[in-house]
């Protein structure tokens, strides 16, 4: 970035201001130990939300041009019936990774992107809950794809489509390295989602500018709320499904091995209850997109904004009572197909009352066709025909007739990309507020109308060939028009997207500077502070209590009524929904603050000068080193194959590295722990409905929810293969309940050591913390022995996880508990470490949150115990 | 929240409760009677998981809306099971 756009919107003479801006935004010394934008050290260092938002945005845009050549590969191939250009095991890795690529790291990290940058600046919220591990998200969601890059070196990457159905995804159908590693990246990938989705709930539920209640929360930040919600709850369902897939392709456990007796249904079941959600979480954010975008450019507020925010937390919750509309051609039977088919006719009913929200609004309002409304109201059109066609499919016997046909994919595409398109026009809309430059409108226009026209013809012929059968390269000669017509389409998409790139990359330098709100009716919070805006985000605490948006003085932030009002900083928004009272009939009415000049450098003038004289540093190097750790571990680790490593340098290879890559994350993960940072709660804030669960707290305990589907998938795994099999022909692993039951008793008793600890560290006792802890460790280590001791004399009597399905079951579950028990472990060995050094006494909050995990493994231990041992 | 002779109380309970369910197996009920033992046993291992999330992890303190996340998951997780398990039937 320039030095030039850096000091545009803070309204001061550049010339008095030689310090270089760091963030773009602010000026003198508010850098919070970063680099300036302009050192390459800045962004592998940053923790703030904006600038971890552009790196989402940058990196996500990298992965569509990567989907996107694939995607024109694909359309290449098609271009005759047979296709030329690739062979069939290139063509099935093509169109796999192009599935993977573009639904989990374009088109969810695009979103969320935006969601980093805008969100806390629309809730008055100076960053996320857990800067670092914001951080972290992106680090892994980075080392993910890269991970999936490294995957076509080993052989061949994943084959057996995006959607990995059983039994094509074991080695025996995909046996190559490159296949493991897809399947790895995709899990670091969710593991890189749940550090979010945490995050982002602690924030929204905890971080709200006073007087910002959920009901006036801006649309943006609802759909990004709820889509946060389904992540957690979607994903952990995903986790337990490439947990157990990893597990069968790297050690050679037997779930989806198609002799077992849940095999491929199990895949279907745990895959499509992450799938549907995942279908809402990726339009979601388009959808809170589309309405910010036609509020600004129909100069109103939405038309039936409660109904409209009802009717997504009603999809939300109807999203994951459909995933079976995905298998009517399997064997599931004909009442649960009904019941689906109910359902999934049903979750379209929410969808037309947002649909014609946003008609009437554009009716109601003045539309202004600038390049983010052309964007935003093309997405909604190809929305409506993408959402019509999907109902088609979820009537039962149509679907018998069209499942696994291009009418699926034109459908998915015109639901999917419906969302880019919406996005798209987020990006053109936001662009201004992130650069502080105005993007051309002239070439916004002429992508519009090549996307527009290319995207059209692309899909729209896949409806009518829609008899061609999804994911192979032959089709009938007389459909050949309809493909030709669909690759010459991929391309125009393709040359749009060309000149989107030329479009920003020039304007990022030559673009017209803006000076805060370039939009005549923009009113969301993110517009009532330069652009872009400062580090610190604003210039005051942010509140509504009076109605309106205001900053009011940080030092009053005691819970009390501001005292206060910073001068110069008030933004008359009606409500939180950006909405004016009028209607937005009037023109702007210093209704944002920008062009008030140096708002940073006044307030350090000011009451802020105080709380900014000794800035706490917000850099922080280890998200980066834990990614760089988890990407040489699954390096490693692909390389196991029926649990063993290939033999000679190889072999080596994969062991050193999965090594290195341990050790290197722990250190990291360690040195984060110890590491000082600064990121205090909000003293005064909305919280519903949190109030009186602390920021970290409440991270642990949602993370724990997520755990609990993680389990509860990998028990209703169990569950489903036992029941296939017949429940009570079943053959339980141990011969006897005793080791089970020594283990129970050990548990409970940490868990009762653990309790005495926090009782220990509350009252002041080291003595007592320090014995308390040690114990846990003890007990915990005694558990992890016995397990070993029960687990030999299986191995030594020939029962392994890959001898049975019960076998597999039994070592799988009780090993991933296994797993949370070592992670604990890890854990107490640090608490032991630092409460040695006098930490906790009277600070008893991290005993008290690494109990609540402790317990957690304890009460699932409670249901392992007599389901594996006993019954 | 810091209770200790209630946090012994409840450790005492649950030991008392682990060693109860073996003892259903050992005095033949899931050999003669499989379901009710099934039902006995899972209902055990229901108190004691109540237990320990009650008063170990103080749900019972906090917020009701903490349970009402837990058990969103736990619903989800239910749903899961039941639907996938019922629809081979």
């Amino acid at each position: 970035m320039s030095d030039e756009r850096d000091t545009a919107g803070s309204g001061t003479d550049p010339d008095a201001d030689p310090a270089p801006r760091p963030d773009g935004g602010s000026a003198h010394a508010h850098d919070h130990g970063l680099p300036p934008a302009s050192s390459v050290r800045r962004w592998f260092l940053t923790t703030n939300h904006k600038d971890i938002g552009i790196l989402y945005v940058v990196t996500s845009l990298f992965f569509l041009v990567f989907g996107g050549v694939l995607a024109l590969l694909i359309r290449m191939q098609m271009w005759e019936p047979g296709g030329a250009v690739m062979s069939g095991l290139a063509y099935n890795q093509t169109v796999s990774t192009h599935g993977l690529i573009m639904v989990f790291w374009f088109l969810s990290p695009f979103a969320f992107g935006f969601a980093n940058y805008v969100v806390p600046l629309q809730i008055g919220a100076d960053d996320l809950a857990f800067p670092r591990l914001n951080a972290l998200s992106y680090w892994l969601y980075l080392a993910s794809g890269v991970l999936l890059g490294v995957s076509f070196f080993q052989g061949a990457t994943f084959a057996g489509g995006w959607t990995m159905y059983a039994p094509l995804n074991i080695p025996l159908y995909t046996p190559q390295v490159g296949a493991s590693t897809a399947v790895l990246a995709l899990l670091l990938f969710v593991v890189s989602v749940t550090v979010s989705s945490v995050n982002f709930l602690t924030t929204m539920h905890r971080m709200r500018a006073k007087g910002l209640t959920l009901r006036r929360l801006p649309l943006f930040t609802w759909s990004i709320l709820l889509t946060v919600w389904m992540m957690l709850f979607a994903f952990a369902a995903l986790l337990a499904a490439l947990m157990i897939l990893s597990a069968d392709r790297l050690l050679g456990t037997m779930y989806f091995a198609t002799e077992s007796p849940g095999g491929s249904m199990l895949w279907t079941h745990l895959f499509w209850f992450f799938g549907h959600p995942e279908v809402y979480i990726v339009f979601f954010p388009a959808l809170g997109a589309m309405a910010e975008i036609f509020q600004t450019f129909t100069g109103r507020r939405l038309v039936g904004r409660k109904w409209f925010i009802a009717a997504m937390v009603l999809v939300a919750l109807q999203s994951f009572i459909v995933w079976m509309h995905h298998m009517f051609l399997t064997s599931i039977n004909l009442p649960i197909k009904t019941l689906f088919m109910a359902t999934t006719i049903g979750i379209s009913l929410p969808f037309d009352l947002m649909v014609f929200a946003l008609i009437y609004t554009m009716l109601k309002g003045r539309i202004r066709f600038k390049t983010p409304f052309l964007f935003a109201f093309g997405g909604l059109v190809v929305f409506i025909l993408g959402g019509i066609t999907g109902v088609f499919l979820g009537a039962v016997v149509l679907d018998y007739e069209m499942r696994g046909t291009y009418w699926v994919v034109a459908h998915f595409h015109y639901v999917m990309v419906g969302g880019v398109t919406a996005l798209v026009g987020g990006l053109y809309y936001w662009f201004p507020k992130i650069t502080g430059r105005m993007y051309d409108e002239f070439l916004g226009k002429v992508q519009f109308g090549l996307y527009f026209l290319g995207f059209n013809l692309l899909y729209f012929p896949m409806f009518v060939a829609w008899e061609t059968p999804r994911r192979v390269f032959d089709y009938p000669p007389e459909l050949l028009p309809w493909h030709r017509a669909a690759t010459v389409g991929g391309f125009l998409l393709g040359i749009s997207f060309l000149v989107m790139f030329y479009n920003l990359y020039t304007s990022l330098w030559n673009g017209e500077e803006v000076e805060g709100n370039p939009w005549e009716f923009g009113h969301t919070a993110e517009w009532a502070v330069p652009s872009p805006p400062p580090l610190e985000n604003f210039p005051g605490r942010a509140s509504y209590e009076r109605g309106f948006l205001d900053f009011v003085d940080r030092m009053t932030a005691d819970g009390g009524e501001p005292e206060e009002e910073a001068d110069g900083y008030r933004s008359p928004l009606s409500d939180g929904t950006g909405a004016r009272p009028d209607g937005g009939s009037s023109t702007p009415d210093g209704g944002v603050v920008t062009g008030t000049g140096g708002l940073p450098a006044e307030r350090e003038e000011g009451g802020m000068a105080v709380s900014h004289a000794e800035e706490p540093s917000h850099a922080s190097i280890w998200p980066f080193v834990t990614g760089v750790g988890a990407f040489l571990t699954l390096v490693g680790l692909s390389g196991v194959q029926g649990g063993s490593l290939p033999g000679g340098i190889a072999g080596g290879f994969y062991l050193g590295t999965a090594l290195a890559g341990g050790l290197v994350t722990l250190g990291a993960l360690f040195a984060m722990g110890y590491e000082s940072f600064h990121a205090p709660e909000m003293a005064v804030a909305e919280r519903w409905p949190f109030a009186g669960v602390e920021n970290t707290k409440l991270g642990v305990w949602i993370f724990l929810a997520s755990d609990v589907v993680l389990f509860g998938a990998f028990i209703g795994s169990y569950v489903f293969v036992r029941f296939a099999y017949g429940w009570t022909e079943w053959h339980i692993v141990p011969h006897n309940s005793l080791p089970g039951l020594i283990n129970t008793y050990l548990l409970l008793t940490s868990s009762f050591t653990v309790i005495l600890a926090m009782v220990a560290a509350e009252h002041g006792s080291r003595k007592g913390l320090l014995a308390s802890l040690t114990a846990t460790l003890l007990l915990g280590i005694g558990f992890l022995v016995n397990k070993g001791i029960e687990w030999a004399e299986l191995l030594h009597e020939g029962i392994w996880v890959d001898s049975s399905i019960s076998a597999s079951t039994f070592f799988l579950t009780t090993g991933l508990h296994g797993a949370h028990v070592l992670a604990g472990l890890v854990i107490t060995v640090y608490l032991i470490w630092r409460a040695w050094g006098g930490a906790y006494l009277g600070e008893e909050g991290p005993i008290e949150y690494f109990g609540l995990y402790w317990h957690f493994v304890d009460i699932v231990w409670l249901f392992l115990f007599p389901l594996f041992y006993i019954l | 929240m810091a209770n200790t002779r209630l946090y012994t109380a409840i450790f005492v309970a649950l030991f008392v409760l682990a060693t109860a369910q073996v003892a259903v197996e050992i005095a033949g009920f899931v050999e003669s009677t499989y379901w009710v033992a099934f039902g006995g046993i899972m209902l055990l291992s229901l108190v004691k998981a109540l237990a320990v999330a009650g008063y170990y992890q103080h749900l019972v303190y906090e917020p009701r809306s903490v349970t009402y996340l837990l058990g969103l998951g736990l619903l989800a997780a239910l749903a899961l099971t039941i639907a996938a398990s019922y629809s081979i039937t």
